[in-house]
């Protein structure tokens, strides 16, 4: 159904896909796993060609899609596509946001593109949220309405990227029961997600991404308990990742460090290694990315097995690394950051996004 | 953060208990600033502080500062090895009088 040939996607000199080779059948669920940063959902954009990549094949019942002659608009309605933010429309209730999109694309009459808005709403759990605006509901409750939008196109495949991650932890789960009802329809869904024990549940095969290639791919259970490749089972050795998406305008620091904490001491970092893992933090977001930057997402990955604390930060805004910053006010910030850190990487992505990795 | 000020004559110990972080460092300035007037010799006794950030290193240089303006001194005792090792990385251990 799907066959990808030596993607390549580069951003500002950065090759972040350098030769993605993959296949995928019809009725596959596919979990795109791996650390922040090695393309994932760059190479889920580039399906549906969000994003023009700088080389290879991608095929699609038989046709390359890259290719000029190709009906691209067709091809997409293919693909219905899930975002991490929810993207619905504000001034629109819940059913006309499902039902828009049929109506004026695939021309359905308004009855029976709200009918089918109204089997989708079931499907999802959410029939009498129907009249409802988008901002009358939780963000679990808006995700799964962003699934039964996606839904409404009757696409033969669904991309998800990272679904849950703008998601208050108390709502992924209603998120995650929604798709694993999904995947036990028949579609085929790719899912670029961190929720590693749903990816082992519902998923045929899983792809672990990394140094811009399907590093290592295999049946679920398989790639879990077996990884082959030294870099898949020191990406599995994490026992979790902890995200978050932080605004300045609500940012509790006390809030935040007990989390961060709870979370170093239940990958047993020592009193020492927590001590360093929120003074960067403090120093970062407050002295920092807060003083320039309005929101960020957040991840922390801590390996199991050397302690080493990974810190990948994402923001929107002008490709300017704010620890190359001269300002005053932040230098004993960045000092205390520099000393504390083994690297420290900044990248330009796509969409005006920028990407901070920071070892410690 | 808990403060504590012992004042004898022209010298004043100040016990601080607790984090010194963004947060608190604004809380200790104005309770330094409200007791340095007429003082001399400055002693910040942090043998119960178990962190400070950059917030917290800016009260203690400005402490410092004052204390050099007026020809006096200040010293910093007992300083833990977490805090002594922010002092090191941001160069505070040339710059203060730690003991």
């Amino acid at each position: 159904m799907i066959e990808v040939r030596n993607l390549k996607k580069i951003y500002n000199g950065n090759a972040v896909l350098k030769d993605v080779n993959a296949v995928i059948e019809k009725g596959e669920v596919i979990s795109i796993i791996g650390p922040s940063g090695t393309g994932k959902s760059t190479f889920l954009r580039c399906l549906n060609l969000l994003e023009q990549p700088d080389g290879g094949e991608i095929w699609i019942d038989g046709k390359n899609i890259l290719d000029a002659r190709t009906d691209i608009t067709a091809v997409r309605r293919k693909m219905g596509m899930v975002f991490q933010s929810f993207n619905l429309f504000g001034h629109l209730t819940v059913l006309e946001n499902i039902a828009m999109a049929p109506i004026s694309l695939l021309k359905k009459n308004r009855s029976e593109a709200e009918s089918q808005a109204m089997t989708l709403l079931k499907l999802v759990g959410l029939e009498g949220k129907a009249n409802a605006l988008p901002q009358e509901l939780s963000g679990g409750q808006q995700q799964r309405i962003a699934i039964a939008r996606a839904l409404a196109m009757e696409p033969e495949i669904i991309l998800f990227d990272e679904p849950t991650s703008a998601l208050d932890p108390t709502m992924v789960n209603e998120v995650l029961s929604v798709m694993r009802n999904l995947a036990k329809t028949g579609i085929t869904m790719i899912i670029v997600t961190h929720e590693m024990r749903f990816a082992r549940d519902v998923s045929t095969r899983i792809f672990y991404m990394d140094e811009g290639i399907v590093y290592e791919s295999g049946p679920a259970k398989e790639l879990f308990e077996n990884p082959a490749k030294p870099k898949t089972k020191a990406f599995l050795r994490r026992i979790d990742m902890l995200n978050f998406n932080l605004d300045r305008a609500d940012f509790d620091l006390y809030n935040f460090q007990s989390q961060v904490v709870a979370f170093a001491e239940k990958q047993m970092l020592d009193s020492k290694q927590i001590k360093a893992l929120y003074s960067v933090l403090e120093e970062l977001l407050v002295n920092v990315i807060f003083p320039e930057i309005s929101r960020i997402d957040l991840e922390i990955g801590i390996s199991e097995e050397t302690k080493t604390t990974e810190l990948c930060l994402q923001w929107q805004g002008n490709a300017e690394n704010p620890l190359d910053s001269d300002s005053v006010s932040g230098e004993l910030a960045r000092m205390i950051i520099k000393k504390r850190s083994k690297t420290m990487t900044f990248t330009p992505l796509a969409d005006n996004k920028n990407q901070l990795l920071i070892t410690l | 953060m808990k403060v504590i000020f012992n004042r004898q004559d022209s010298t004043l110990t100040v016990v601080i208990s607790g984090n010194i972080d963004t947060v608190t460092a604004p809380e200790l300035d104005s309770q330094l600033q409200e007791n340095l007037t007429g003082i001399k010799d400055l002693i910040l006794d942090f043998t119960a502080v178990d962190y400070i950030s950059s917030a917290g290193l800016r009260v203690v240089l400005m402490a410092n500062q004052q204390m050099e303006d007026v020809d006096g001194n200040m010293t910093v005792e007992n300083v833990n090895e977490d805090v002594r090792d922010v002092f090191e990385m941001t160069g505070f251990d040339s710059l203060l009088n730690l003991k």
